[in-house]
């Protein structure tokens, strides 16, 4: 019994050292979850972009927003920590509100004229998101007691209560998109490789571009086909309003090219692996590092500069902003075209990268 | 590497490098001219083709014949455009393995060594997905498919996943699979390896009746009997070298000795041997373990001399045969190894190249 017992042991063991790839992925993950996920979901967040405005007529500033203003500059919520807010100056209360709906701001602070009757302060925060509001909201009224001004202050949530689960739900679907890509699809791929299939495909006059865009083509239905499930199913659940048929078409679009761009990336990914165990950790390094800085699960804003870069190119962001816009704030293609428009560039990229990298002969 | 050593000296016009492959020269659908290639392997680099030149005729079965790892599949992916010669040319009909690729894909058929079928899907469903790939055209696709089912038997199990067919089954499949868009040569490689007898037979069938629609079939193989019965010539191949090129006939007449002779006696023949050798017509006599081996120019001629040698030293004969020479007889002849030997370096490069 034991005999076999370590014979068995010594063959896997053997095959495990085999593969220094793998070996250091294993190794590699958990300091890369340290470091990321650590990161992504504990940073401080700080430097929250907010518009603050006087009320008019008359234009003359008050006490009130001259103190009240230069104390949110340097309002930070513990003393060593940074400054909490980056504060704009708006010239009127609509300008402010227009960037506040456009996503440039999270917040609105608005002060009352000399002429107020009730001297309140209306606070407007975007409530799409889901960690800022509070912050917002205690930092306003920090600043506030600091300055000594006795004004109540009025909190209006533009996009009503959005609770988390509505929040992190769209980025669900980014992760269905994901999930059926690289785990379904990606595997599929190589196990075609290893089968031969595709040294079949390799003898026949059928183009590398073909090769490739069938491959993706097949994969992006399917992505596309698990996220719009997703989609369905997390509007059920959660609960959140779709407005119009217009937001609902944007997001079937949204959720197309998403596919493509993630399915082409798995695709060009693919393409270069020879076996399952390589793929699948490399798999798991990419879902870690794109799905953490994509903002579904935390507002990026929360995180470190140089986590904040990785957004820049990240589909995932790009695709959960995209469908946050449309879902949780009824924006419309106006708002999202810069996501679109990345998607799209990263989608062309990834497919070119794919062709050019496939190998059409064998070595 | 150059074509110009190829024409007549003097021509006042030689053929530009480009051109070699678009000259056909007679009855040669694929000419070799020093093809090497050599793997690179972290610090020593195996060649597994060996500057190997030949023609294959049109409408020829052409056998490559050699033990593991002999080059025998490299040769065959240079020539399917899966690999890349380190140097030589090879050219296939006209056009040139390196320079049109593209080209030869669209007039080969190639049933590798390793299935490439998707056992998942149906034996119906693999054959109209290559259809496609080799550009069959969709009005005749359908009625194609039908043919190739029927022409291997399998009419009844077109709706059926191939996981759910034998290997005989699969192998013929994947045999008329590459055969579907009539291409003008057909690559096999090993195309019976680890089939039971009745199933050779069945591929051996089918290859011959693919032979008869005017394809060049040209087909490696490790097995004696198999390159025997299908092949017009065969190519021994061993260790990426070309040892030898001919006709079955001929290459059986290589074999200086003629026919064997074994017989079989419970005693001990030895003394007998340099009787026999001593007789007419006879070119050696040997014993090995319980048997005489004896090599005669006609073996059924010089039997009865042999038979009075015996009679007349009293030992009984238990068994007689009379055979000529095998193909094996005439690889071991020309390598002086058993073909199935092989060598065990050789065989761990079998695996190269292979699209991982």
């Amino acid at each position: 019994m034991i005999r076999g017992a370590v014979a068995i042991f010594r063959r896997d063991f053997k095959k495990f050292i085999s593969n220094p790839f793998v070996i250091v992925f294993t190794l590699v993950m958990p300091i890369m979850y340290l470091v990321v996920f650590g990161n992504a979901m504990g940073g401080t967040i700080t430097h929250i972009p907010i518009g603050v405005v006087q009320e008019t007529p008359p234009y003359n500033d008050t006490a009130l927003f001259k103190n009240g203003v230069e104390e949110l500059r340097h309002y930070s919520a513990k003393k060593d920590d940074p400054r909490l807010f980056d504060v704009t100056v708006y010239t009127s209360e609509e300008k402010a509100k227009r960037a506040l709906e456009n996503a440039q701001i999270s917040g609105v602070v608005v002060f009352p004229a000399e002429v107020s009757t009730d001297n309140a302060i209306r606070l407007y925060v975007d409530s799409s998101d889901y960690m800022t509001p509070t912050l917002i909201q205690a930092g306003v009224l920090g600043s506030l007691q600091a300055i000594h001004a006795t004004s109540s202050v009025l909190v209006n949530k533009i996009y009503g209560d959005i609770t988390y689960i509505q929040f992190f739900g769209v980025g669900v679907i980014v992760m269905a998109i994901f999930m059926t890509t690289m785990m379904g699809g990606g595997i599929a791929l190589i196990k075609d490789r290893e089968m031969g299939i595709h040294e079949g495909y390799l003898v026949t006059p059928v183009k590398r571009t073909s090769i490739i865009l069938g491959m993706i083509m097949s994969g992006t239905v399917r992505a596309f086909l698990s996220g719009f499930i997703i989609f369905m199913v997390g509007v059920l659940i959660t609960g959140v309003m779709i407005q119009s048929a217009e937001d609902f078409f944007l997001a079937i679009v949204v959720i197309l090219i998403a596919s493509v761009g993630v399915t082409s990336l798995m695709v060009s990914i693919a393409s270069r692996f020879n076996n399952q165990q390589e793929y699948a950790s490399t798999t798991a390094f990419f879902n870690l590092i794109l799905f953490m800085t994509s903002g579904a699960f935390y507002p990026t804003i929360g995180m470190p500069d140089w986590l904040r870069w990785i957004t820049v190119i990240n589909p995932e962001w790009y695709s959960v902003h995209a469908l946050r816009s449309i879902i949780l704030r009824g924006q419309g293609l106006s708002v999202i075209m810069p996501d679109l428009t990345a998607l799209l560039v990263f989608s062309i990229l990834a497919i070119t990268l794919g062709i050019m990298t496939y190998r059409r002969t064998l070595e | 590497m150059n074509s110009s050593d190829h024409h007549p000296a003097g021509s006042p016009f030689p053929a530009p490098a480009t051109d070699t492959c678009a000259i056909t020269s007679g009855g040669s659908i694929i000419r070799i001219d020093h093809i090497s290639k050599v793997f690179a392997e972290r610090n020593r680099t195996v060649t597994a083709v060996d500057d190997v030149t030949f023609d294959v005729r049109r409408g020829e079965i052409f056998g490559l014949l050699g033990p593991n790892g002999a080059g025998k599949s490299t040769l065959i992916r240079i020539l399917t455009t899966l690999l890349a010669p380190t140097s030589g040319t090879a050219c296939v009909n006209t056009y040139d393995v390196v320079r049109d690729p593209e080209k030869i894909r669209g007039i080969i058929g190639v049933c590798p060594q390793n299935s490439t079928l998707d056992v998942e899907l149906t034996a119906y469903d693999n054959l109209e997905f290559y259809g496609k790939l080799v550009n069959v055209d969709d009005s005749i696709l359908p009625a194609r498919i039908q043919e190739l089912l029927e022409m291997t038997g399998l009419s009844d199990r077109a709706l059926m996943p191939v996981a759910t067919f034998s290997g005989g089954m699969r192998r013929k499949l994947e045999i008329v699979r590459a055969f579907i868009h009539h291409p003008l040569i057909l690559f096999l490689d090993e195309p019976t390896i680890g089939l039971d007898p009745e199933s050779r037979r069945e591929v051996w069938q089918q290859i011959t009746r693919l032979n008869d629609e005017k394809t060049t079939i040209i087909l490696t193989t490790h097995y004696m009997d198999e390159a025997e019965r299908l092949c017009n010539r065969i190519a021994f191949v061993d260790k990426g070298k070309l040892i030898s090129l001919d006709t079955m006939d001929n290459l059986k007449r290589l074999i200086p000795t003629g026919d064997i002779i074994e017989i079989g006696s419970d005693k001990d023949t030895g003394p007998l041997a340099e009787l026999i050798a001593a007789l007419p017509g006879i070119t050696s006599a040997e014993q090995k373990k319980q048997k005489l081996i004896i090599t005669a120019k006609n073996g059924s001629r010089v039997i009865p001399a042999i038979f009075s040698v015996f009679e007349r030293s009293g030992i009984p004969v238990t068994s007689i045969s009379v055979r000529s020479p095998s193909l094996e007889d005439v690889f071991i002849y020309l390598t002086g190894r058993k073909l199935d030997e092989g060598n065990n370096e050789a065989a761990q490069q079998n695996g190269h190249g292979r699209v991982r």
